[in-house]
């Protein structure tokens, strides 16, 4: 078959009609009433969140393209119109479904003592008499009331706020024309307030309505004709022109401010708004009737999450995991010395983070290291690396650190730590004009006995200590030398010198990593091609890089297995006959977010391991910074080949992937199996076992009898 | 510590490179290696001498480059400039510049110095290396501006001739000519036929080479990255290479650039130097290439280690040096058998005077250098052949001498024949070093008593002792042949010597039984 009808549109998906199937996979979680309550209504703010921050990138960059008249269709073959077309059906049906669910869970957690009330008329004396005491104390002081008319111009209405519009009329004249007037409801303030209530219960009132039902304070001198709750979502794509900012950082501290002024792209409403209300929004706002959402329920659901921490109702949430000691590494050993003894895999956030932590800290005060290198794309806050790294600087060592800056919504966090890092006297870069920086790399150079030993963690996932409590991810500490050859030279890169000839063990992202992909999935094809073996395994978080995608097709015709893990969207279609049939996606949405890529290639029963940074995605395989890795110890292989297997064979948390683009859960076979329950309880048993042993070490060292000093 | 941290820089026409390396036991591995394109080249080769912006430029990555030799703390380093720096006019005011505001001292090298270097660092390969010289072979050394080639008779160096055919060089032909890209080949062909073609007759005639040794910027990178995990790393068959040439000129450029690793803008100039291996592979006859994958700074950190003894060489080097200066006498018309008597001559007198003389092993290979082509000028006239002597030496590129180095060669040659000047700029007139007018005076002083000792050119003296003796230097000479001649040739030239020294040399004879 020729390779270019593999290419036909017909066998591919857009991207963003499979990205709102995986929202809808969140949103399922939600329903799924063998998980906890207050579980569910997590993922009902985590379904929400995403659906923002889609509207925010994607939406927007459909909107722009569409306004610059750009008409080429993408792999779906589907112009940005017919993608807009189609999605704005597929969002506002998401959203119906979201307060459908809403609905579903807040009657839940009334019979379970949590009264979210949206009624507040039927509130007793004294828990109005709280509310009004709460705006007067609290509320008021901090809202800034502004009316519309012919000498005020419309105010801006900040991105993603929710503010109270109203229309009002001066009492003085019953002649007067309705004015418009809107308060932003305070970001600052809860957004949900507890009332006095019964005892062993919760009673909340959202801000907004308490402020609803004080608008008269703000507007002394008018009639409240109608009031409704608005709140709208503005293009908040950064298209920075890089060859053009001579200072990047300052051009990012730019960018952020100007953000808030994106063109607005989505309003929501609350049901039954007032038609003339709901006009002038839209006049002023310049939005489409198709931009506009009807809400059946409070605005911008994130307030659940804050909703999730809520205190005494442990018994509605899910037993918390506290990620284990990686056996490898126990706490307070010499980290260089454990590496020494051969290559460490680990599994966040099975297994702890504090190792990766620990390898910085410990070599920002070990005598004998020279120096230390790393990226960083997403820091959390009050980060221990950047503390350790600082503390390196300070103490001689060359640190040289890569702060990425064009890391969405954290450019502020990130300028913050990068002033820091310098001022600390580390060498500070920002990245790359045009690339941005994804991979996860660090080295620790050490000058030992032998000579220099360079010390490797490479990992897919961020060094941020945060998130990895919540993402699985892989990461590698290895000293091997031709990694860290590599290491050095992906540095050297990154600091703005030549690449190398050539590279030992890495692909990197964006010059070799694409076809190295390529070539190994095209290496699989051949040998399915000659009758051998062939089978390809791949876990990663989206899928829709064209070239890859032909070359799967192209594998599934020649014979090849093809097992695909992909948690969000996926442009690959399965089932297409002749096409795609050996060709099988799942997708797994559990308690922590799945964030690591793992690939297998069975390469004629000499199978090899990849790990990286890196998605099939156009923009990870191009325009990004990447790096992929090999994993070449026997041990450490079977380790990913069982986390794969046991992602395969999960029965509770995976959604197979079904010709018609739809997912479905998994079949139930007689037990239900959860992948990530399964790794939490084999890392314990194995952080478990270490204690055992050491347990019985320390009756050796409590029989040692020590000779006295002389005085 | 066991082990010793050195780094390595090249101020290159096109590029700064900077290199550390590690010495444990003998070997020497690089541990990391910083690349950074810069061109000083185009306005130091026009104008003969750099722009503020690109001095700035250079100080900005040379500081760079200090700050990560400290992250390393390494113990020593060595950083040299290449053509562009050389081919400034205003050399040492730009050099002071940069140690005054880098903290690095950089030394220029003579192209014969860099060409040395270069081999050195084909000769850092070790093993691979002693086993290619084994058969007939030659090196091609590809810069910016010039092509060296070299050739090997058994393992040693015995020519090498530089080539105004450097890839730059031939872009620019290539350019000025403003022919379609379709002509390259041909017009290339040309050009480059016409200089290796003079070099083959001149040193080949119907041998044929081997093996090709290539050193260069542009297609050993990507032998080397093909090859680097096969059993000979770097190298490939004449015949792959060709299919390799076929493929530049055949596939679509950007799909080659692709394949092969090969930024855009260099596309040019792998295909220029390509082109240089292909015609010299036909014009030799050559089997095998080896594309070592080497840089200046290997051969700098070889030189180091040589020098420091951190590394055992199994290669010596001053022989490559004694070869090619035999090969020039030969040239000449020189007499091999009367060169190696003055040779053996004037180092046992050297090795006698040592603890006296001030001179050091460096000057011990210059004297035998200047034994060898002592008379070379007579090729030209007998009558002149001091003048002429010293023209030759002066115009004739010896391989691992700087240009002060050639310089004494050539005085100590001229003043072998006529006295020494006392006027210190007459003698020395191209070098502001003063040093170099005494270290000529001492050789030549060497060199004209030896010459006196074999005046009749017969090689009476092959047996000859020497020792000093407080203010005495006593040549004993076994032999039954009369030597009157060479007495009395010995005694005017002794005063000389003795000028010099301080020292009376006599001849005692003593006769064979």
């Amino acid at each position: 078959m020729d390779r270019d009808t593999l290419y036909d549109p017909e066998y591919y998906r857009n991207r963003e009609l499979s990205w709102i199937e995986f929202d809808r996979r969140v949103l399922g979680e939600a329903q799924d009433a063998t998980i906890p309550l207050l579980e569910r209504i997590k993922f009902l703010a985590i379904s929400a969140s995403n659906l923002d921050e889609f509207f925010m990138i994607r939406v927007a960059s459909l909107k722009d393209m569409e306004n610059a008249g750009y008409k080429k269709p993408d792999i779906a073959g589907m112009t940005p119109r017919a993608q807009l077309k189609a999605l704005a059906g597929a969002t506002h049906e998401l959203v119906n479904e979201q307060y459908d669910i809403y609905h579903e869970l807040s009657d839940e957690l009334k019979k379970n003592g949590i009264d979210i009330m949206t009624d507040l008329s039927v509130l007793s004396k004294k828990q109005c008499d709280f509310i009004d005491r709460f705006y007067s104390d609290y509320v008021y002081p901090v809202l800034t009331p502004m009316a519309v008319d012919s000498s005020r111009p419309f105010p801006l209405i900040r991105n993603k706020s929710l503010n109270i519009g109203a229309l009002v009329r001066g009492k003085e004249d019953d002649e007067k024309e309705t004015e418009f007037v809107t308060v932003q409801v305070p970001s600052v303030l809860p957004r949900l307030v507890e009332i006095p209530s019964e005892k062993d219960k919760c009673s909340l009132v959202f801000l907004e309505d308490i402020i609803a039902r004080n608008m008269g304070s703000l507007f002394l001198n008018y009639d409240i004709l109608s009031t409704c709750y608005f709140r709208i979502m503005r293009n908040a794509d950064l298209d920075i022109d890089e060859e053009e900012s001579a200072d990047l950082l300052k051009e990012i501290e730019k960018q952020i401010k100007r953000r808030q002024w994106g063109e607005a792209i989505r309003l929501e409403v609350t049901e039954g708004t007032d038609e003339r209300l709901l006009e002038r929004l839209k006049s002023e706002l310049m939005i489409k009737k198709d931009e506009i959402y009807v809400i059946d329920g409070p605005l911008d659901l994130t307030f659940l999450m804050k909703l999730y921490d809520i205190a005494d109702y442990d018994h509605l949430r899910a037993a918390g995991y506290t990620p284990k000691i990686v056996p490898e590494i126990p706490e307070g050993e010499n980290i260089f010395e454990a590496i020494r003894d051969g290559d460490i895999l680990m599994h966040h956030p099975y297994q702890s983070f504090e190792p990766v932590v620990r390898f910085v800290s410990q070599a920002s005060h070990d005598p004998q290291v020279l120096a230390i290198k790393q990226t960083l794309y997403r820091v959390s806050g009050n980060s221990p690396i950047i503390a350790a790294l600082a503390e390196a600087a300070e103490n001689g060592k060359q640190v040289t650190v890569l702060v990425e800056l064009k890391a969405r919504f954290d450019e502020e966090n990130n300028i913050v730590w990068a002033k820091k890092l310098e001022q600390a006297g580390c060498h500070v870069l920002y990245g790359l004009v045009g690339l941005k920086t994804h991979s996860k790399i660090t080295l620790v150079v050490r000058r030992e006995e032998d000579g220099i030993r360079r010390y490797v963690h490479l990992g897919t996932g961020n060094y941020n200590d945060s998130t990895a409590k919540r993402y699985t991810d892989i990461g590698l500490f290895t000293c091997k030398d031709t990694y860290g050859e590599d290491a050095t030279a992906l540095f050297n890169m990154l600091s703005g010198y030549s690449e190398p000839a050539s590279w030992n063990r890495l692909s990197v992202a964006p010059l070799w990593l694409k076809d190295r992909f390529l070539y190994l999935i095209g290496r699989e094809t051949e040998y399915a091609a000659s009758g051998r073996p062939a089978h390809i395994i791949a876990k990663m978080n989206s899928l829709c890089d064209p070239d890859i995608i032909a070359s799967l097709y192209e594998a599934s015709i020649a014979g090849v297995k093809i097992e695909l893990i992909v948690r969000g969207i996926c442009c690959l279609k399965v089932g297409i006959p002749g096409i795609s049939d050996n060709i099988t996606v799942r997708s797994i949405v559990g308690d922590f977010l799945e964030h690591s890529r793992i690939f297998y290639f069975e390469n004629n029963k000499k199978p090899e391991f990849y790990c990286g940074s890196a998605d099939w995605m156009p923009r990870n395989l191009e325009r990004r910074v990447e790096i992929l890795f090999p994993v070449e110890e026997e041990n450490l292989r079977e380790k990913l080949m069982h986390i794969l297997k046991t992602e395969l064979d999960d029965t509770a948390k995976a959604h197979i992937l079904q010709p018609d683009g739809t997912y479905r859960k998994a079949r139930r076979t007689k037990k239900s199996i959860n992948s990530q329950i399964i790794f939490c309880k084999e890392a314990a048993a194995q952080a478990e076992q270490l204690g055992i042993d050491r347990a019985k070490n320390d009756v050796y060292v409590t029989r040692r009898f020590i000779p006295e000093e002389p005085v | 510590m066991a082990t010793r941290i050195f780094g390595a820089i090249d101020v290159g026409s096109y590029e700064l490179n900077l290199s550390i390396y590690e010495f444990d036991q003998d070997s020497m591995k690089v541990i990391d290696s910083i690349k950074y394109r810069l061109d000083l080249g185009t306005d130091s080769y026009s104008k003969g001498r750099l722009p503020a912006d690109k001095i700035e430029e250079l100080c900005r990555i040379l500081r760079e480059f200090n700050r990560i030799m400290k992250g390393y703390h390494v113990s020593d380093y060595r950083a040299y400039g290449t053509s562009a720096i050389r081919e400034t006019r205003n050399t040492r005011i730009l050099l002071d510049q940069i140690e005054q505001r880098t903290g690095i001292h950089v030394d220029v090298l003579s192209n014969a110095e860099q060409r040395f270097m270069d081999y050195k660092s084909v000769a850092s390969k070790g093993n691979d290396f002693i086993r290619t010289i084994d058969n007939p072979t030659a090196i091609v050394d590809i810069g910016g501006g010039s092509i060296q080639m070299s050739l090997f008779d058994k393992d040693k160096l015995v020519v090498t001739q530089n080539m105004k055919l450097g890839v730059l060089r031939l872009q620019e032909r290539l350019n000025e000519l403003d022919a379609t890209p379709a002509k390259y080949d041909d017009l290339l062909e040309e050009i480059i036929e016409a200089q290796i073609g003079v070099f083959k007759k001149l040193y080949l005639e119907d041998r044929r080479i081997e093996n090709l040794i290539i050193v260069d910027d542009y297609v050993s990178p990507i032998t080397w990255a093909r090859t680097k995990d096969s059993k000979n790393p770097g190298m490939v068959s004449a015949e792959r290479f060709m299919a390799f040439f076929d493929r530049i000129r055949e596939m679509n450029p950007v799909e080659f650039c692709r394949r092969y690793s090969v930024a855009m803008e260099n596309l040019q100039l792998v295909y220029i130097a390509a082109k240089l291996i292909n015609s010299t592979l036909k014009m030799m006859g050559t089997e095998n290439i080896w594309a070592p994958g080497v840089s200046l700074n290997d051969g700098i950190a070889y030189e180091y280690g040589e020098r420091k003894k951190l590394i055992v060489i199994d290669h010596d080097f001053e022989e490559d040096i004694i070869a090619c200066a035999r090969n020039i006498s030969r040239r000449y018309m020189g007499d091999d058998k009367r060169g190696k008597t003055l040779e053996k001559i004037c180092l046992t007198i050297f090795d006698s005077m040592k603890k006296i003389t001030g001179l050091s092993k460096r000057d011990r290979l210059l004297l035998r250098m200047a034994a060898i082509l002592h008379d070379c000028g007579k090729y030209i006239s007998l009558y002149n052949l001091a003048q002429s002597s010293y023209d030759i030496v002066k115009a004739t590129e010896i391989i691992g001498l700087s240009d002060s180095e050639r310089e004494i060669v050539a005085g100590v040659v001229k003043y072998n024949h006529t006295y020494l000047d006392y006027d210190i700029d007459s003698v020395n007139s191209e070098h502001e070093d003063d040093d170099i007018y005494m270290r000529i005076a001492k050789l030549s002083a060497i060199l004209r008593i030896a010459n006196g000792l074999d005046k009749s050119q017969k090689q009476k003296f092959n047996d000859i002792k020497a020792s000093l003796k407080d203010d005495v230097l006593t040549i004993t000479v076994r032999t039954n042949k009369d030597i009157t001649l060479e007495k009395g040739m010995f005694l005017r030239r002794a005063d000389f010597f003795q000028e010099i020294f301080c020292v009376k040399p006599v001849i005692k004879q003593i006769s064979k039984v």
